[in-house]
């Protein structure tokens, strides 16, 4: 390297007071001196800057960066939108949908084709939309009632059993043991264990424990769609559990339960007067502790 | 983020401020280059127009790197290399009426249309390099940054250019 090019560095007034020194001693150094003060006062001829600035300014900014930008832009949004939609459309169609019904709450939702469903309180029922008009399959846990409307079979499935039906209005109850269906309109077919049993309208059928009981009713509507329960034949315990549901309390019994079966309704939207009818019924006493928390006694 | 940038470099008043820092630096560095004004100004003219055409995908921090960019970019086809004419500034010559006697005047005189002369006979690398620092004040940093190389080549190239200046001036009678 050519003296780490000294020339430049003292040109940049960036040499040493020694290197300086040196140079300042050199034969050449009043020649570099003339050139760097001479070449100092060099200049350039000027020229007219404003009218190259209109010039430029005349002109159109393009602006095809910026259509790319926005299409790019649009097609993010463009391929979000087909994303989100599709998976909206799988999830919708795809996914086994869910509907619940809390303690002490009733919800009532319509499936793909129209059919209505009422869920009674701590019930759930899963399906699927997609292909619904040539699947209608259902899954029950606990108890719901049914308007279906006309077109394939329709299908209920429960722990217990099977129903299947071909447009009609019916109550399916499974709880624990307990497996009720009463039809309201049109025919039912149930299927329980290896039982296959058809049901017109006003009819009903309870399974408990693999004995059968058939029951006629009278009613155009299952008695909890109008705020009651209806019993029939039934457990002390199994009350007490629809109360508790229903309600959405707890219910503490301190006595043995009895064996006798219950026949008859009981509000779901007033609590004071289902637990008088339970309290007089089998000659208990009910007890509110805090709001949500009823003993009942032994009188 | 993009939009900012638009409506900076796009802006009338930003573009116009970017333009008066920059115009004659650049145009200067092209007439360097080619030794033709004309040509220098108009090539700078397109710089700039390509730069406000593009203002919109040019933030303006990156304009200077990109007028640089196609001034470095560009050339002559048509027309041959001149030689680079320059002048003196005329007010620089009070100190020597005054204290020297006219020998020494012509003597300087002398010398000074020699250095015009070797200026023009060099290579157009270190010429470039050397009028923009001698005429244009710049830094080796900038020099070195607008004409893409490294600050190393930039005090290769002054170095060179000196020493090439001073054998020639020898050698001009």
């Amino acid at each position: 390297m050519e003296k780490n090019y000294n020339l430049a560095k003292w040109l940049n007034n960036k040499m040493t007071k020694a290197e300086l020194a040196d140079f300042e001693a050199s034969p050449d150094f009043e020649k570099y001196e003339k050139i760097k003060n001479y070449s100092a006062q060099l200049k350039v001829a000027d020229f007219d800057e404003n009218s190259i600035l209109e010039n430029v300014i005349k002109h159109k900014k393009t602006t095809p960066k910026v259509i790319s930008i926005y299409r790019n832009w649009m097609y993010k949004v463009a391929a979000v939108l087909v994303v989100g939609l599709s998976m909206t459309f799988l999830i919708q169609n795809f996914v086994t949908e869910t509907q619940y019904a809390l303690n002490g709450k009733k919800t009532t939702f319509s499936l793909p084709d129209n059919s209505e469903v009422v869920l009674n309180s701590g019930s759930e029922i899963k399906f699927k939309k997609w292909n619904w008009d040539n699947n209608r399959t259902l899954k029950l846990n606990g108890e719901a009632y049914f308007k279906v409307a006309k077109g394939k079979r329709f299908e209920v499935e429960t722990n217990l059993g099977k129903v299947a039906v071909l447009g009609t209005q019916f109550n399916v109850k499974a709880r624990k043991n307990r497996f009720d269906i009463t039809c309201f309109e049109g025919r039912v077919k149930v299927n329980y264990k290896d039982k296959e049993i058809i049901l017109t309208h006003g009819q009903s059928v309870t399974f408990e424990d693999g004995s059968q009981l058939n029951t006629l009713v009278t009613n155009q509507n299952p008695e909890w769609i109008v705020n009651q329960i209806a019993f029939n034949k039934e457990h002390l315990r199994n009350i007490l559990d629809e109360i508790q549901r229903q309600y959405n309390v707890s219910i503490d019994v301190k006595t043995k339960y009895q064996d006798e079966l219950f026949t008859g309704k009981i509000p779901t939207d007033n609590l004071d007067i289902a637990l008088k009818i339970i309290a007089s019924t089998y000659h208990l006493e009910s007890i509110k502790t805090e709001s949500n928390k009823i003993i009942f006694e032994g009188k | 983020m993009a939009t900012d940038s638009i409506s900076e470099t796009c802006n009338e008043l930003v573009f116009s401020s970017f333009f008066k820092a920059h115009i004659k630096p650049l145009r200067n560095f092209l007439f360097y280059k080619y030794g033709n004004e004309d040509q220098a100004e108009d090539l700078t003219q397109e710089a700039f127009i390509k730069l406000w055409q593009n203002c919109a995908s040019v933030p303006i921090e990156k304009a200077k790197s990109y007028i640089y960019t196609i001034a470095n970019n560009s050339s002559l086809n048509e027309i041959k290399h001149k030689k680079v004419v320059l002048q003196y500034e005329k007010q620089h010559s009070g100190l020597d009426k005054t204290n020297e006697n006219p020998e020494f005047i012509l003597e300087e005189k002398q010398f000074k249309t020699k250095l015009l002369k070797s200026i023009e006979d060099l290579n157009e690398t270190q010429r470039v390099a050397f009028l923009m620092h001698r005429i244009d004040g710049k830094k080796y940093s900038e020099i070195a940054e607008e004409l893409n190389i490294s600050v190393k080549a930039v005090e290769k190239r002054m170095h060179l250019a000196l020493v090439e200046l001073r054998k020639k001036i020898d050698f001009i009678k």
